[in-house]
């Protein structure tokens, strides 16, 4: 079938369209060239007035896994609070902070999202968290498969292993459990934790393996860059969460000497040490430190107020900030010889310095940085505040009389530490767009989607132009994921599947062995059953295909 | 009292979500307003009038008639206004409930009173397991008000309540008072196994013995407790024999735990005067 969607206003910045009138054309899911003149259109769409995106991507949201399924057994009221009712063709859900996978779905797409990136999968319970994301219906699912604190690579790094054991190491795991990426979450510090170390800075030894964060996170970024791997290594630095953190974020961003390195959710990794509370913003050195390191990209983990729940791999953190749960109860738990997890309730409050500090930090990120190709539209979700509330941040990045209303509401000590009331940048909407739809795609290295050229992926999304970027952003008139309409005025119309994106680094066969030996010693699980197949994820996903990306090796 | 009655038409087939209909909602509604409210039930929404005959018309005070034992959340939050039940209510009855009045002249289901906060809440014949107690995943049951079960109430009875009078005149089963916070319960029938298992705080009121304390209830011998002639005054006007308690010296036996978990609350076994 061919459909033409008419005359609407499009940002499509992977091609520096900016706010062009054009016609789209789409078959069999895919954006084509425009046909020639007479051929039979059989669906004609007049958008006309409206703005016209590729459907956006989260490239960091947790949404699967076992943390998450922890946030959401620990939190009934959360679900209770928020029903999604059943229609005709969608299937009750409930929940906010942790929803459902069935909501996840449904939300997202009705934000006109159309691929979401779980950011924290561990190898041993990537199966869990492929059912979760196989189960979260229309948006496109891939994960970053999380290494680090994991026994087998601390070993080989303190036996003083080449660099090829290592990459042939990561190979596997990417292979194994179908990621696209490799994420390191506190590195070493979620291991150190266990042999009860509470702390652990940039070129502090692992008290039993002798190696430094710093050698972690040099060995990882290698590895990643040599297989040829797109996404840069996924980075949750040391010390989240720690006043003067701002030293151990800019050593983070040299330990990949020059490789390339994604920062995640940065806005906890900004913090100083200035003021009387000893808690200041460190925004600006951190804004400087990427505007001037080429390599290096950031997404921002931005605050919102509100109750949520913060669900991390980084037990360390989590274990420190157990105190200020909210409702008080808090999980922290051990994950076999792989890492840790930590789920704790948080409620973030506009009269509470720490939290309003935290809310202008993540602003004035988002507003220094310079590069919209490198810093990225999230709120960790749900560590900041619920994916649901993006329409919320977007409409505080594009409308500076808003956004300086707001402040002049928060806390006022945080008011008097923060430099956002002198900040009058205003995103565009073609800034939206490579925030959230031309960057994530190509730091992924996926080439069909976030843009709206021939070949691509026909996941797009049409909203009503409206002063009021939060209505405007909450509620796409038409969403279409691969070609069909699955949300007409803010309403699911129809149910897909989407499909996972993942890489398939080659690696040599003789790691397995190792991996046997090991897995047979150390874990519940043998190495043989870490891997996923193929059948297995089409069965998870509703008979979504797994599409691999490619991967240029480099040595 | 000038008000709307609901007639169920027939026992309903699944469980229907009565939360939309308290006093305090439909104020202001017309009857037909009403008629064509959504219900929740199963996967599916009702009419009102679907599932009730509606007379008169909505004000402060609303009758349903007709078996409710498959009618959930009556009463949820309401804060003013009477609920008069002629028959059974479902689960959650009264569950968050500010205030106003909620009369059951049957029995209730689980959870009957779960997060109450204030008002009076009766139920003339029996209640099911977890009245008055914490939904999964809460930190407290009951806060505050007054809820009578006149006949018997089954297990965890009180669980983790924080706040407010439950007074059950019949029997209650296991677990009563297990994690209670504070607060005070009354129990004018025989007690289940493990009554105030882990409980921190509060007061349990017995008219009779029960079989056996949790050995981590530490007894106290007998004493006079002043508090009981204040409760007594309090109680008086209340449905049920304990509002004719006597305002003389009462005297009791008092065992304090549950020393497994802090040991503040007290067992009050009253003693003949
Ligand atoms: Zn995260």
């Amino acid at each position: 079938m061919l459909l033409r969607l008419k005359g609407g206003r499009c940002y499509d910045p992977a091609h520096g369209v900016d706010g062009v009138v054009r016609d789209l054309f789409v078959r069999d899911g895919v954006i084509i060239e425009p046909p020639p003149p007479g051929t039979r259109i059989e669906r004609e769409i007049d958008l006309s007035g409206r703005v016209v995106m590729a459907g956006a991507i989260d490239m960091h949201t947790h949404i699967g896994g076992g943390k998450l399924n922890i946030a959401r057994a620990m939190l009934p009221e959360d679900h209770r609070a928020d029903p999604v009712a059943a229609t005709a063709i969608t299937r009750p859900s409930a929940g906010r902070a942790a929803p459902g996978t069935l909501a996840t779905g449904y939300r997202y797409a009705e934000m006109g999202y159309t691929a979401c990136f779980e950011p924290a999968i561990l190898p041993v319970n990537a199966r869990q968290a492929h059912m979760e994301m196989g189960d979260t219906p229309i948006v496109d699912k891939g994960g970053y498969v999380m290494l680090g604190s994991d026994d087998f690579l601390l070993r080989l790094l303190a036996a003083g292993a080449e660099q090829q054991l290592i990459n042939d190491y990561v190979a596997w795991i990417l292979n194994a459990t179908h990621c696209i990426g490799i994420k390191v979450v506190n590195p070493g510090g979620i291991s150190a934790f266990k042999f009860n170390q509470r702390r652990m800075d940039l070129d502090e030894q692992h008290p039993r393996y002798g190696v430094t964060p710093r050698d972690i996170l040099r060995v990882l970024s290698r590895a990643v860059h040599e297989l040829g791997v797109p996404h840069p290594l996924h980075v949750h630095s040391s010390n989240l969460g720690l006043p003067g953190n701002v030293d151990t974020t800019l050593g983070t961003i040299q330990a990949s000497e020059g490789l390339p390195i994604h920062l995640t959710h940065i806005q906890f990794h900004s913090y100083g040490t200035e003021g009387d509370r000893k808690f200041s913003s460190a925004a600006a050195r951190i804004a400087e430190a990427i505007n001037a390191t080429p390599n290096a990209t950031c997404d921002v983990g931005q605050v919102l107020f509100g109750q949520t729940v913060t669900a991390s791999g980084d037990s360390m953190a989590q274990h420190r900030n157990s105190g200020l749960a909210n409702p008080g109860k808090f999980v922290i738990m051990d994950i076999e010889c792989d890492a840790g997890c930590g789920v704790l309730p948080f409620k973030y409050r506009d009269q509470n310095f720490v939290n309003a500090l935290q809310w202008a930090i993540g602003l004035e990120i988002f507003l220094l940085v310079q590069d919209p190709w490198r810093v990225f539209l999230t709120t960790d979700h749900p560590n900041g505040a619920p994916f649901t509330s993006y329409p919320h941040l977007i409409r505080l990045l594009m409308d500076r009389s808003f956004r300086k209303d707001r402040l002049a509401a928060i806390n006022p000590a945080a008011q008097a530490l923060t430099t956002l009331g002198t900040l009058d940048r205003e995103y565009t909407l073609y800034e939206i767009a490579i925030l959230t739809r031309a960057a994530p795609a190509r730091l992924l290295g996926i080439a069909s989607l976030g843009h709206l050229g021939p070949g691509a992926a026909a996941d797009i999304t049409v909203y009503r132009d409206d002063a009021d970027r939060e209505r405007m952003f909450a509620a796409p008139e038409y969403v279409f994921k691969d070609g069909e309409l699955v949300v007409e005025q803010g309403r699911i119309v129809k149910l897909t599947w989407g499909r996972y994106h993942a890489v398939r680094p080659d690696y040599d066969r003789g790691i397995e062995r190792r991996l046997r030996e090991y897995c047979e010693r150390y874990l519940t699980i043998r190495a043989d059953h870490l891997r996923i197949t193929e059948e297995e994820m089409h069965a998870f996903g509703h008979g979504a295909a797994v599409v691999p990306h490619p991967c240029r090796a480099r040595s | 009292m000038p008000g709307l009655r609901l007639t169920l038409q027939a026992v309903p087939p699944e469980r229907v979500d009565l939360s939309p209909l308290t006093p305090d909602r439909i104020a202001g509604r017309s009857r037909a307003e009403v008629a064509a409210l959504p219900l929740a039930s199963g996967n599916r929404s009702l009419r009102v009038d679907a599932v009730f005959k509606l007379a008169g018309d909505p004000g402060p005070e609303l009758v349903i008639e007709g078996d409710g034992s498959r009618l959930d959340r009556i009463g949820e939050a309401m804060t003013q206004g009477s609920i008069r039940l002629r028959g059974n209510a479902g689960a959650w009855l009264g569950v968050g409930m500010c205030g106003g009045t909620i009369e059951v002249e049957g029995s209730a289901g689980a959870y009957a009173g779960s997060g109450m906060q204030g008002g009076l809440l009766h139920v003339h014949q029996h209640a099911g397991d977890f009245l008055a107690a914490a939904a999964p995943g809460d930190h407290q049951g009951m806060r505050g008000g007054v809820l009578v079960v006149s006949g018997n109430a089954g297990a965890r009875a009180g669980d983790r309540m924080r706040r407010g009078t439950l007074i059950i005149d019949g029997d209650v089963g296991d677990c009563c008072a297990s994690r209670m916070v504070a607060g005070t319960i009354a129990v004018g029938g025989a007690v289940g196994r493990n009554a105030g298992l882990a409980m921190r705080r509060g007061t349990l009121l017995l008219r009779r013995p029960p079989a056996a304390l949790l050995p981590t209830f530490n007894d106290c011998g007998v004493q006079v407790v002043p508090i009981l002639r204040l409760l007594a005054r309090a109680w008086r006007g209340l449905p049920g024999p304990f509002a004719s308690l006597s305002a003389g010296d009462l005297r009791a036996r008092r065992s304090m735990g549950d020393l497994a978990n802090g040991g503040r609350g007290e067992i009050l076994i009253l003693l003949p005067d």
